[in-house]
């Protein structure tokens, strides 16, 4: 094996949350209210639905095949020229996505706090610092994250509840006056959120407690729920129907903060919440695109190959879209084709495939 | 550390030096003496048809430095200056303001927005977008209404707050004598299906004493656009109608006694309670508040259950009465629904109100209003009976 780091299943939960809520923090209530109105705080939970088809895609397919990951099993499965193109597509779609990710980062900073920085600056710092998080491997990513998630966590408290004294609980209602249909739209793109945790595919076989991987994933999935759930219910709450008009709802929930006078202007508050999120989100999805194409390839190390990915990534960021019209209208529409396909559509092809080849097994294979 | 000094890493370890540089800051660095702190914004349309922005900038010279201690009048410096632009868009006209002033101007810290009669009456939503686009200026700021221009309420000097009107403005409103509403508030009124909203009037007022500020009345704005304005004492009416009322006070006569009794509303919800009957739309209004009584003219005694249940009954009477002369101006008169009517019948009776929603403007006035309120008095106060009066002369009855 490349990867000789071995992480607990704690660490996976820890590596997992951001993955899914970084980017859904800021913009879900804008993505799910635009459909679900004030039914948005339901979708998440629909949505999480897909995060548990997601993990017990990627754990069955880890049971047949525990010391591997989706580019090696799909050679397996599939055969060797067929395998590796879908492990081509899979990497070019993670690398696409987290291309994707690193642009709304770089898109939320200059957008709102420092609009004379240029775009690029903002991606490549962001690029190199998680360069230098993923040559380090496994295990680095997941102490370093370690670190920052639990100063996530508070800071999101923190933002929730500074905001209750300006909560009207009168903004939720009707509930399902349309009955779940409306909820159901709204959780469309969020659901595809929760298939990314289906790259537990690339971090199961470093568990060094296997036993307890499924369980975590599990934990974790509800805990993006939950987190999810409480980002869309209290901007809701804050700003009833207008929720979905803003870019970044949550942005400017917190800017609304303002308790007797002086406990206001917190949005750096939200600025270190991304930064830490997508820090961590970024990593994942580049450790991933890193570790896959070594394997992909048959590398003996992956680290002379993490630099030209991080190029090849902040291109992709600075090419996928033009603007931020763009780049929303493509995550809210042909993306989520794109992820459904790689996330959900072809693990559940390889399950079936390998279970019928478990199950008769070919003369050959002695 | 050693490891760095080793020959095949010599040019690591200049990277490495060189990467603080690109740390220490970026190209947003702003220092806070190039800027000018904006803490009102006032909105008027000239004549052709322009938009004309006033800021209100804090003077760094009168506040902060060595004479704040002493008080900001001494320097003699304006504790504000007020600058206009003209404009096509506020972005426009605060572009303008920009070539005349020497900082860059800065919203972040802006508190209130004022918006003068002449932009009132051409409508308002289109211009409340810059507040919520624009990534600097804040939803919390209280939105003004100002019945002449709004650049002479900038202008004013009050007694408080170091002089800044905007910071008197606001505290104004949190003091929610009238009505309180935030850039938030407003957008999401405005964006309702009627469209109709109401703002806090401010107005100056200047005496010998000095220069100052109050919030005295509402205008209502129908479908964006100013229709009417209403009194202080109808804006208590409004304030009771849609549960914002929060330091009021009563004061009545009672029917059998000379003088009057004053109460302090402590607490106070109202609630809406829509129906529809055999087609027939009707809200339902009521009011529980518990009031303390404050003082007392009359030679009644404030211990007596009976006086008090009396009392009560009395007070319900004058709170519905100042509830009707809302109605009776704005429901009926200006036809616009700023009591969050249309809200409360889409909440209840979604489907319902899908095919009413078109003719809610013909429905909203027809609307009959029931108003139940529930006064209780709670506490006499620091004495029982009457003050001042002999004990076998006060009233037991």
């Amino acid at each position: 094996m490349i990867e000789k780091g071995k992480i607990s299943g704690l660490q996976m939960a820890i590596l997992l949350y951001p993955t899914v809520v970084a980017t859904a923090l800021l913009i879900l209530p804008a993505t799910t209210g635009q459909f679900a109105k004030q039914d948005m705080w339901l979708s998440p939970i629909w949505a999480s639905l897909f995060g548990y088809l997601a993990v017990m895609i990627a754990y069955r397919l880890h049971h047949y095949f525990p010391q591997e990951t989706f580019v090696q099993y799909s050679e397996k499965i599939v055969g060797k020229f067929p395998g590796k193109l879908l492990g081509f597509g899979f990497l070019f779609f993670i690398l696409h996505t987290n291309g994707m990710v690193l642009r709304d980062y770089g898109e939320f900073v200059t957008g709102n706090f420092l609009k004379q920085t240029p775009l690029i600056v903002m991606i490549m710092s962001m690029a190199f610092v998680c360069a230098l998080a993923v040559r380090g491997g496994l295990e680095v990513i997941a102490r370093s994250s370690q670190i920052f998630l639990p100063v996530f966590i508070v800071l999101f408290f923190l933002i929730i509840l500074l905001l209750i004294p300006a909560l009207n609980p009168k903004n939720m209602f009707p509930v399902m006056d349309e009955g779940i249909t409306r909820s159901i739209r709204g959780a469309f793109v969020p659901s595809l959120w929760f298939s990314e945790l289906f790259l537990i595919s690339f971090l199961l076989p470093y568990l060094h407690e296997k036993e307890k991987g499924l369980k975590w994933a599990v934990v974790t999935t509800a805990f993006i729920m939950i987190t999810l759930v409480t980002t869309n219910l209290f901007t809701l709450l804050l700003f009833g129907d207008i929720a979905s008009s803003f870019t970044y709802p949550v942005m400017d929930a917190a800017r609304y903060i303002s308790i007797a006078d002086f406990m206001q202007h917190v949005e750096a508050i939200v600025m270190a919440i991304w930064v830490t999120g997508m820090f961590i989100k970024i990593c994942i999805f580049y450790y991933v695109v890193v570790i896959g194409t070594a394997q992909w390839l048959r590398l003996s190390d992956y680290r002379p190959i993490v630099f030209p990915i991080g190029f090849v990534l902040v291109s992709v960021s600075m090419w996928s879209a033009s603007n931020l019209q763009e780049l929303t209208h493509f995550t809210r529409t042909s993306w989520t084709f794109y992820a459904g396909l790689f996330l959900i559509v072809i693990p559940i092809v390889l399950l079936l495939i390998a279970k019928v080849r478990h199950k008769f097994p070919k003369k050959q294979s002695h | 550390m050693k490891r760095l000094f080793k020959p095949e890493k010599r040019l690591l370890t200049i990277v490495l030096c060189c990467i603080p540089i690109f740390l220490s800051g970026c190209w947003d660095r702003t220092e806070v003496n190039d800027l000018a702190i904006i803490a009102g914004v006032g909105l008027d349309r000239t004549d052709n048809g322009k938009i004309e922005l006033s800021v209100q900038i804090t003077n760094p010279k009168a506040i902060g430095g060595p004479g704040m201690s002493s008080g900001s009048g001494q320097s003699g410096q304006q504790p504000v200056i007020v600058k206009t632009g003209t404009g096509k868009t506020i972005y426009d006209a605060r572009s303008k303001l920009q070539e005349k002033t020497s900082r860059q101007l800065f919203e972040g810290h802006n508190r209130v927005i004022i918006i003068g009669k002449s932009l009132a009456e051409t409508g308002i939503r289109k211009h409340i977008d810059f507040f919520a686009r624009f990534p600097i200026p804040r939803l919390r700021a209280n939105v003004f209404f100002t019945d002449g221009k709004a650049t002479d309420i900038l202008k004013v000097i009050p007694s408080f707050e170091n002089g800044e009107s905007a910071e008197a403005a606001r505290e104004l409103a949190e003091l929610k004598i009238g009505m309180n509403v935030t850039t938030k508030d407003l957008l999401q009124q405005l964006a309702s299906s009627s469209g109709d909203t109401a703002l806090p009037k401010i107005t100056a007022s200047k005496s010998k004493l000095g220069e100052g500020l109050k919030v005295n009345g509402t205008a209502i704005f129908k479908n964006n656009k100013l229709t009417g304005q209403i009194d202080d004492k109808v804006t208590r009416g409004l304030l009771w109608l849609t549960d914002a009322i929060e330091t009021a006070s009563v004061t009545i006569q009672p029917k059998d006694a000379e003088g009057y009794i004053s109460f302090k509303i402590l607490r106070s919800s109202t609630e809406l309670i829509p129906t529809i009957k055999n087609g027939k739309w009707k809200m339902i209004v009521r009011i529980t508040t518990e009031d303390d009584v404050t003082e007392n003219e009359t030679k009644l005694d404030m211990m007596d259950p009976k006086i008090v249940e009396k009392l009560e009954k009395q007070m319900e009477k004058s709170i519905d009465k100042r509830i009707q002369l809302v109605l009776d101006e704005v429901q009926t008169g200006m036809e616009a629904d700023v009591f969050g009517f249309g809200e409360a019948f889409e909440r209840t009776y979604p489907q319902k109100w899908k095919q009413q929603e078109d003719q809610w403007d013909k429905k909203f006035p027809e609307i009959e209003v029931v108003i139940k309120s529930d006064v209780k008095i709670r506490r006499p106060g620091r004495s029982g009976g009457p003050q001042g009066v002999p004990q076998e002369k006060e009233k037991k009855k």
